[in-house]
C-alpha cells in the first residue's frame, strides 16, 4: 500500500545541508495500522509529509497504492490526496472562516462528489457532532475540532489516513475519544492508518511500531497478523 | 467549479467587512469617473441637440467689419436658389447709464446686440412675459438681463442711455441660448435693441470694434455644401463661416476631449485605490497562507485555490464599483442648479455609458492590482502545516509573478490610454503616476533608512515606534504613497494658485491702470485727456490701436507673398493689436537694427509705406529679420512696412501695453482706420472711478470704459472656483489616503494586539503604548506631508517657469503648514484606529 524505497531528506540550514531523514525503506500493507514514534526532531513528521506528498524526498521514492508519487506535480499530488489520503494534524487546521459542516464539505466539493451534503451530515454524526455543524472552529473545543478534522479526513473515503500527533494538543479524556475514532477507522472501516505519536499507549494500539532516532529507523516491531490487538479502555 | 464558487462565497462572507473597506477606495475613484463623464456627456448631448438653437441659424457668416459689396455678392451667388431666410445681427459694446436721478447712478459696460426682423431664425429668446421680437424693440426699445437691472437698480419701463441716446426697457430676458459667435468672453450683460437704432446712434463708426453677422436659413440638403463653398470663397478674407453642423461637430469633439482628459483624474484615484487593494491583498495572502495549505492538503489544485481568491476579489470589486456608482448617482443628484446653469444644462443624471466605463475601469484596476499578490498563493506548500520553516521557501524568484507584474503595468497603461482617448495623454499620465509612485516608494525606503538611528534612541517609545515602522506587513509604503499623493494634489493646486494670483496681482500692481478706455476716436483724444484730468493721479496715456493681420512677408529667410501662404506657414495667422509711436517704452529694449527718431518725413523706400519694429517673438515665429518687408492688412487697408528694428519686450511689465508690431508714424496713417486706447489711473477710490465713468459716458457715448479692478475681481472668482474644484479632488484623494490608512491599521491589528499585550505583560503602561503609536504615525505623516509639499513645490516651480512663464514663489508658509497638518491628521487617524489596541486587556489577547 505504502512503500518507501531508500527515501532520504536533506534540508538547507544556516550551517549547511542538514539530513533530517537517512535513507529509509519500509512497506506498510493495506489495512494495517502503523505508529511512528521517536523523540522530537527524529524525523517522524518528515516521513509523514513524504507519505502525504507534502514534501519531496532528496533521494529514493515513495509509492502509494502502486503509484510512484515522487515525480508527480503539485497539482497531481493534491488530487491524489483528495482521492486516497486523509490527513489529521496535531493543530487540527480547520479553515477558520468555515463552519464545522462546511469544513467537512470542502474535500467532497473539491473531488466533485455527488450529494456532498448528505455525506457531510453523516460524517458529522459519525464523530458525534450532530447539532454542532453550524459552529465555527473558534466556537468548538479542541476535541471537537479534532473530531471535525477526522471527519474531514475521512470525507472521500481514503485508502490511507495519516495522523500527526492527533492527541498532542488535547487533554487525556478528549484524547481518548479521538483515539477511539481513529482506531475504528482502521479496525471497523479497514483503512490503512499511519500515526505519528509520542504517546506510547497510543502507539501500542497499532499493528506495527516504527521507532526513529536522529532521522533513522532504529526499531521496527510487528505484532504479527492474526494476533489480538489490545483493547482500548 | 462548484467548489471554487462556494469556497469564494464562504471566504467573502468571512472577510468582506474588512476588505470592502479597501474596495471603497476604488469606489471613490469609480464615482469620480462616473460623475465627470456623466456631467460632460449631459452637457454634450444637450448642446449638440440644441446646436441649431444656439447658433440661431443654419449658417452664420461673420466679420469684424461691415460686409463689403464683394462679400455680399459672393454670399448672394452661393445662396442662389437655396436661401429661405436671412437676417443681420451686429454686436458691439458701449457704456450704459441711467437717466439723471434714476437708478443708483452707476454706468456699466454692456454688449449691444442689434437685431432685425426674422431674428432668431431658430429657437427663441424668452422674456419674463413672452418672447423677444424685433417689433418689440422698434423705436428705441431695449431688452436687458435681470442682472443688468439689479446692478443699475432699474426696472422694466425705466429709461437707459446708450451711446448718449435714450432707450426704454421693454423686456427682461430670462433665457437666451444664442451664442456670441464663438467669442468666449463677454464684456458685460447683453442688451438687445433694433439694428436700425444701433446704426442710428453712431456707435458703428470708422474703426470701432463690432461684430457683423448674417444669419441664414437655407435648404436643409444644401447646408454642408454651401458652408464649404463659402468657406472656400472667403478663405483669404477675414470673413468667417459657421454652420450649426460644424459647430456641433467641433463642440462635440472638444467636449469628448475634455471628458477624456478629466476622467484621468478619476483614473488616478482608482489607481490610488488599486494600490490600497494591492496592499490589502498582500496582507490577505499572508493571513491565508495556512488556509491555502489546508485546501491543498484536502486535494485542491493551485489553480482552484487561485480561482477562489480571484473570484473573491472580483465580488468585492463589483460591490465596490456598485457602491461607487451609487455614490456617483448621489453626487450627481446633489450638484446644485447654479453650478449646472453656466454649463448650459438644467439636469444631469448618471449616463449608462459613464457608469459602464467607471465600473469597467474599477474592475480592471482592482483585479490587476490584486493579481500579483494573489499569485503567491500558487506557491504555498502544504508542507508548512507540518514544518513551519518551509513557509518562506515559496517566495523566491517566481518568473510567472514577474511576468504578470509586467503585464499588469502594461495593462494599466492601456487603461490610461483608453480613458484619455489619447496615446500621448495616456502614456504621460501613466508615466507621471509611475514617477510619483516610485518617488514615494523611494521616500519610504529613505524613511526607514533615515529613521533607523532613532531605533537606538534613549526613549523606549521612540525606539519601538521606529522598529514598528519596519514591521513586516506594516503598510508603511502604501500609507506614504496614498497620503503623500493626496497631500501633493492639495498643496500643488494651492501653490499654483498662489503663484498665479500673486503674479496677476503684481501685474495689476501699483502702476497698472484702473480704467481702460476703448474705441476713443482720434479727434476725441485731447478732450478725453482734459475730462479725465480732475479724476486721475497721473495723466492718462492714450495710445493708438489698430487690428491687423499679416498679409505677406518678403524676407531674406522666408517668402510668403499671400495671406494664404501666411496661413499655411501657420505661426503669424492671428489678428494682432498694433500701434504707432516714435519712441521705445520702458519695458522694451532694442536687440537689432535702429529705432526711428520721430515721424517719417515721407516714403524713403519705394517698396514700403512705413517702417516697423517687431518683437523677438515675431522674429522667431515668423523668421522675419531686419530689412525684410512685411505687409499688414489693417482693417482692409494694406500697409507695406520695412522691418528696421527688433525689440525685446518684457511682457510681464506691460502696464503700458506690449505690442508685437510698432509702426513709425507717418502720413500713410491717415488712410488707416484706428482708434485709441486709454490707460487711466484713478487710485483705489471706487467713487472717483465711477464718477469718471459717468462723466465719460455723458461726453463720449462711443467710448467704453472697462473697470480693470472689476475684471480682476471676476478673474479671481474664476480662479477661486477652479481651485476649489481641484481642491475637492485633492481632498477626496486625501480622504482615500486616510481610508487606506485606517484600513491598513485595521489589517495589522492582530499583530498589534499581540505585541501590545506582550509589552503590557512586560510592564508598558497605556501612556507608553500611546506614545509609541503617536511617534510611529507622527513620523509617517510628517514624511508623507514633506513628500507632498516637496512635490507640490517642484510642480509649482515647473509650471510657473515653463508653462505660465511667471516668477515662481515657493509658498513656504502654505507648504510647511500643509506638511504639519498632514502629520497631525495621520497621527490622529492612526491613534483613533488603534484605540482598542491601546485599551484591550492583555489576557484577552494572549488567551486566544
Amino acid at each position: 500500500m505504502i512503500e518507501l524505497s531508500n527515501v532520504s531528506r536533506t534540508v538547507r540550514s544556516g550551517a549547511g545541508p542538514l539530513t533530517i531523514l537517512q535513507p529509509t525503506s519500509f512497506v506498510i500493507e493495506r489495512g494495517r495500522s502503523v505508529a511512528i514514534t521517536g523523540p522530537s526532531g527524529s524525523g517522524k513528521s518528515t516521513i509523514l509529509g513524504l507519505m502525504a506528498g507534502l514534501d519531496a524526498p532528496t533521494s529514493g521514492h515513495v509509492t502509494i497504492d502502486g503509484q510512484n508519487i515522487t515525480a508527480l506535480s503539485e497539482d497531481r499530488l493534491a488530487r491524489l490526496r483528495g482521492e486516497k489520503i486523509g490527513i489529521v494534524f496535531q493543530f487540527f487546521y480547520l479553515l477558520p472562516s468555515l463552519t464545522a459542516y462546511e469544513n467537512i464539505l470542502v474535500p467532497l466539493e473539491i473531488a466533485g462528489k455527488a450529494d456532498p451534503r448528505a455525506r457531510a451530515s453523516a460524517l458529522l454524526a459519525d464523530v458525534g457532532l450532530t447539532g454542532r455543524g453550524h459552529h465555527y472552529p473558534s466556537q468548538l473545543s479542541g476535541g471537537e475540532q479534532q473530531r471535525v478534522a477526522i471527519a474531514r479526513a475521512l470525507a472521500n473515503d481514503p485508502l490511507v489516513v495519516l495522523a500527526d500527533e492527533p492527541t498532542g494538543n488535547l487533554d487525556s479524556a478528549t484524547g481518548r475519544q479521538v483515539i477511539q475514532i481513529l482506531v475504528d477507522v482502521n479496525r471497523v472501516h479497514g483503512r490503512t492508518l499511519v500515526l505519528v505519536t509520542h504517546d506510547a499507549a497510543l502507539a501500542a494500539l497499532a499493528d506495527e511500531v516504527i521507532a526513529l532516532k536522529d532521522g533513522a529507523v532504529v526499531d521496527r516491531r510487528v505484532r504479527g497478523l492474526g494476533a489480538t490487538p489490545p483493547a482500548w479502555e | 467549479m462548484t467548489f471554487v464558487l462556494r469556497m469564494a462565497w464562504r471566504e467573502t462572507r468571512a472577510a468582506w467587512a474588512r476588505l470592502l473597506f479597501f474596495f471603497f477606495c476604488v469606489a471613490i475613484g469609480v464615482a469620480a469617473i462616473i460623475v465627470i463623464r456623466s456631467v460632460i456627456q449631459s452637457v454634450r448631448s444637450t448642446l449638440t441637440r440644441e446646436a441649431r438653437e444656439i447658433i440661431g441659424a443654419d449658417i452664420v457668416v461673420q466679420s469684424p467689419r461691415p460686409p463689403t459689396d464683394e462679400v455680399r455678392a459672393i454670399l448672394n451667388q452661393e445662396l442662389a436658389g437655396a436661401e429661405l431666410a436671412r437676417t443681420e445681427v451686429v454686436q458691439t459694446r458701449t457704456m450704459a447709464a441711467a437717466e439723471k436721478g434714476k437708478g443708483n447712478g452707476k454706468v456699466k459696460l454692456v454688449e449691444l446686440r442689434g437685431i432685425e426682423t426674422g431674428f432668431p431664425l431658430y429657437g427663441s429668446i424668452a422674456l419674463e412675459d413672452g418672447t423677444l421680437t424685433p417689433q418689440l424693440l422698434a423705436g428705441r426699445g431695449v431688452a436687458v438681463t435681470p442682472e443688468f437691472l439689479l446692478e443699475m437698480d432699474l426696472a422694466a419701463g425705466d429709461a437707459v442711455k446708450l451711446g448718449g441716446q435714450r432707450f426704454t426697457i421693454r423686456g427682461v430676458v430670462t433665457k437666451d441660448r444664442i451664442d456670441n459667435g464663438g467669442q468666449a468672453f463677454a464684456f458685460g450683460p447683453r442688451v438687445y435693441l433694433a439694428l436700425a437704432d444701433l446704426r442710428a446712434i453712431g456707435l458703428l463708426g470708422f474703426g470701432s470694434s463690432a461684430n457683423y453677422r448674417t444669419f441664414l436659413k437655407v435648404d436643409e440638403r444644401r447646408i454642408d455644401d454651401i458652408t464649404s463653398r463659402l468657406k472656400e470663397r472667403y478663405r483669404d478674407s477675414i470673413v468667417g463661416v459657421r454652420s450649426w453642423r460644424t459647430f456641433e461637430d467641433r463642440l462635440g469633439q472638444n467636449l469628448v476631449t475634455a471628458e477624456n482628459y478629466l476622467s484621468l483624474v478619476g483614473f488616478a484615484m482608482v489607481v490610488l485605490g488599486g494600490i490600497g487593494v494591492w496592499s490589502v491583498t498582500r496582507v490577505l495572502v499572508q493571513q491565508k497562507v495556512k488556509s491555502v495549505a489546508i485546501l491543498k492538503c484536502l486535494g485542491a489544485t493551485a489553480r482552484q485555490v487561485l480561482a477562489v481568491y480571484v473570484i473573491e476579489v472580483l465580488w468585492l470589486t463589483l460591490s465596490g464599483c456598485v457602491l461607487g456608482a451609487g455614490l456617483a448617482a448621489a453626487a450627481v443628484a446633489a450638484i446644485p442648479d447654479r453650478l449646472l446653469a453656466p454649463l448650459g444644462i438644467a439636469t444631469v443624471a448618471v449616463t449608462p455609458s459613464a457608469a459602464a466605463q467607471g465600473i469597467a475601469v474599477g474592475i480592471l484596476v482592482s483585479l490587476l492590482f490584486a493579481l500579483v499578490p494573489l499569485l503567491e498563493m500558487r506557491r504555498v506548500k502544504p508542507l508548512l502545516l507540518l514544518r513551519v520553516d518551509t513557509a518562506g521557501e515559496a517566495r523566491r524568484g517566481d518568473v510567472i509573478s514577474r511576468l504578470v507584474a509586467v503585464a499588469t503595468l502594461g495593462a494599466l497603461v492601456l487603461v490610461a490610454i483608453w480613458q484619455s482617448g489619447s496615446l500621448r495623454a495616456g502614456l504621460f499620465v501613466s508615466g507621471g503616476l509611475a514617477a510619483v509612485a516610485l518617488l514615494l516608494l523611494g521616500a519610504s525606503r529613505f524613511l526607514l533608512w533615515g529613521t533607523a538611528p532613532l531605533a537606538r534612541s534613549r526613549w523606549f517609545a521612540v525606539r519601538h515606534a521606529i522598529v514598528s515602522l519596519a514591521r513586516p506587513g506594516n503598510q508603511t509604503r502604501v500609507i506614504l504613497t496614498s497620503v503623500g499623493l493626496g497631500c501633493f494634489f492639495v498643496l500643488a493646486v494651492r501653490a499654483i494658485q498662489i503663484n498665479l494670483v500673486d503674479d496677476f496681482l503684481s501685474q495689476i500692481g501699483a502702476t497698472s491702470p484702473d480704467l481702460v478706455l476703448i474705441d476713443v476716436q482720434r479727434d476725441q483724444v485731447e478732450a478725453v485727456q482734459s475730462v479725465s484730468a480732475p479724476y486721475v493721479i497721473e495723466p492718462p496715456r492714450i495710445v493708438p490701436l489698430m487690428r491687423a493681420r499679416v498679409a505677406g512677408i518678403e524676407g531674406a529667410r522666408v517668402h510668403l507673398p499671400t495671406p494664404q501662404a501666411i496661413r499655411e506657414q501657420g505661426t503669424l495667422t492671428r489678428e494682432f493689436g498694433i500701434t504707432y509711436r516714435d519712441a521705445l517704452q520702458a519695458n522694451e529694449r532694442l536687440t537689432a537694427g535702429r529705432f526711428w527718431n520721430g515721424a517719417a518725413p515721407g516714403p524713403p523706400d519705394p517698396a514700403a509705406d512705413a517702417e516697423v519694429s517687431i518683437s523677438e517673438e515675431v522674429r522667431d515665429d515668423g523668421e522675419v529679420g531686419v530689412g525684410d518687408l512685411v505687409r499688414l492688412d489693417i482693417a482692409g487697408q494694406v500697409v507695406r512696412a520695412r522691418v528696421t528694428s527688433i525689440r525685446h519686450v518684457a511682457w510681464d511689465e506691460t502696464q503700458n501695453g506690449g505690442f508685437f508690431f510698432v509702426l513709425r508714424p507717418g502720413p500713410y496713417l491717415a488712410r488707416v482706420p484706428s482708434t485709441f486706447v486709454g490707460f487711466v489711473r484713478t487710485g483705489e477710490d471706487a467713487a472717483r472711478r465711477a464718477a469718471l465713468q459717468r462723466n465719460l459716458v455723458d461726453k463720449f457715448p462711443n467710448v467704453s470704459a472697462i473697470d480693470v479692478r472689476a475684471v480682476v475681481a471676476s478673474i479671481r472668482t474664476v480662479l477661486d472656483n477652479i481651485t476649489l474644484g481641484i481642491s475637492v479632488v485633492g481632498g477626496i484623494t486625501v480622504a482615500s489616503g486616510v481610508l487606506i490608512l485606517i484600513g491598513a491599521v485595521a489589517m495589522t491589528k492582530f499583530q498589534r494586539l499581540y505585541e501590545a499585550a506582550i509589552y503590557r505583560t512586560l510592564g508598558a503602561s497605556t501612556r507608553v503604548l500611546t506614545a509609541m503609536v503617536t511617534v510611529e504615525y507622527g513620523v509617517l505623516g510628517l514624511l508623507a506631508g514633506l513628500m507632498g509639499a516637496l512635490g507640490a513645490m517642484g510642480l509649482s516651480w515647473a509650471l510657473a517657469t515653463y508653462l505660465f512663464d511667471i516668477r515662481w514663489r515657493p509658498a513656504a508658509g502654505l507648504l510647511s503648514a500643509g506638511a504639519v497638518a498632514t502629520a497631525a491628521v495621520v497621527c490622529v487617524v492612526g491613534l483613533a484606529a488603534s484605540v482598542d489596541v491601546l485599551l484591550r486587556k492583555p489576557m484577552a489577547t494572549l488567551r486566544e
